[in-house]
């Protein structure tokens, strides 16, 4: 802008900053949504077992980080916005298990199942082409039980670390704990799941 | 964590990206369209309180122009000397009066984002 006068420019600057600044943060915020949004969705579909829930979700968690946490700076932007969604994953969970009580209540539960089993009943929200993937999708699928099958804090953990790339400290941040606590359901949710996928999992075949 | 270790995440993560990537356009539609009314409903936030401050800048031009060019008679008589019409409007009582405006401009920004929520 005006190089010539800087003093003028410094306290003018500050003028438009609603004005530019807010559609330049908008823009920002698009773009990072943009980036995290696909990740995000299958995250929180793998937690839920159900897209259309994920979709909503992940929407909850777009408005609630744009509306509390937009001025934020944009690094701590994933964190945040992971925190939001896994508040959101835990509390659809909650309701879950009330809901299931309540249909145990009534007689449409089956009785000697798990909290989690109105869940597992939950078709494969998966819709994607089988032709050249089929290998894949089926490890990905046996992965997806094992990581489901997982305490939420590990599987939290592995997803935040493993899917997001989230480093500990981001990690921490987004679930709330203590980096101490991140790598101890991390690595435990490694060792489970490599326990458990040995035979067909991803990293079975290459042991 | 192990080399072993690592292998396995890294194939996980292959194994997610590869699902990622294989997300429907419906579904890709969907989120978009979820990512444009996050951004919108938080734009909602700002331009609701701003179209305010025209509205209220206008009474206040409105107000000090009445004031200014009809002093009534009582003011004249009543008021002493070094008090005038612009330190009356420019008192702790007339900013009041502005920031109850805005206040309640912003309440109902948030309740019509809460609507929208």
């Amino acid at each position: 802008m005006s190089a010539g006068a800087p003093g003028f420019a410094v306290s003018w600057a500050c003028e438009p900053a609603t004005g530019t600044r807010a559609l330049q943060r908008e823009e920002q915020l698009n773009r990072f949504l943009a980036d995290v949004e696909r990740r995000a969705l299958r995250i929180a579909e793998i937690a839920v077992r159900d897209r259309d829930e994920a979709l909503d979700l992940v929407q909850n968690a777009m408005i609630k980080l744009v509306r509390k946490y937009a001025d934020r700076s944009s690094d701590e932007w994933t964190p945040l916005f992971y925190r939001i969604l896994q508040n959101g994953i835990r509390d659809w969970h909650r309701r879950q298990a009330v809901r299931n009580r309540v249909m145990v209540w009534f007689g449409r539960g089956s009785g000697d199942d798990d909290d989690y089993d109105i869940v597992a009943a939950a078709p494969d929200p998966a819709g994607r082409a089988p032709e050249q993937e089929l290998e894949n999708e089926e490890a990905m699928t046996s992965l997806e039980q094992a990581i489901q099958e997982l305490p939420a804090r590990q599987r939290e953990a592995f997803m935040l670390r493993t899917f997001e790339g989230l480093d500990v400290a981001g990690t921490s941040v987004a679930m709330g704990c203590s980096e101490g606590s991140v790598k101890t359901h991390y690595s435990r949710a490694v060792h489970t799941l490599r326990e458990k996928l040995e035979e067909h999992g991803p990293a079975g075949s290459g042991n | 964590m192990d080399k072993s270790d690592d292998k396995f995440v890294s194939e996980a993560k292959a194994l997610f990206d590869d699902s990622v990537d294989g997300l429907d356009a419906a579904t890709l539609s969907t989120l978009n369209r979820s990512r444009h009314r996050a951004l919108e409903a938080a734009g909602a936030h700002h331009p609701a309180l701003l179209r305010w401050v025209p509205v209220t800048g206008a009474a206040v031009a409105v107000l000090v122009a009445v004031m200014v060019i009809e002093p009534g008679p009582a003011s004249v008589d009543t008021l002493p000397a070094g008090v005038d019409d612009m330190e009356i409007l420019l008192g702790e009582d007339s900013i009041e009066m502005l920031e109850d405006l805005e206040f309640y401009a912003a309440i109902d920004a948030l309740v019509q984002d809460d609507d929208v929520g």
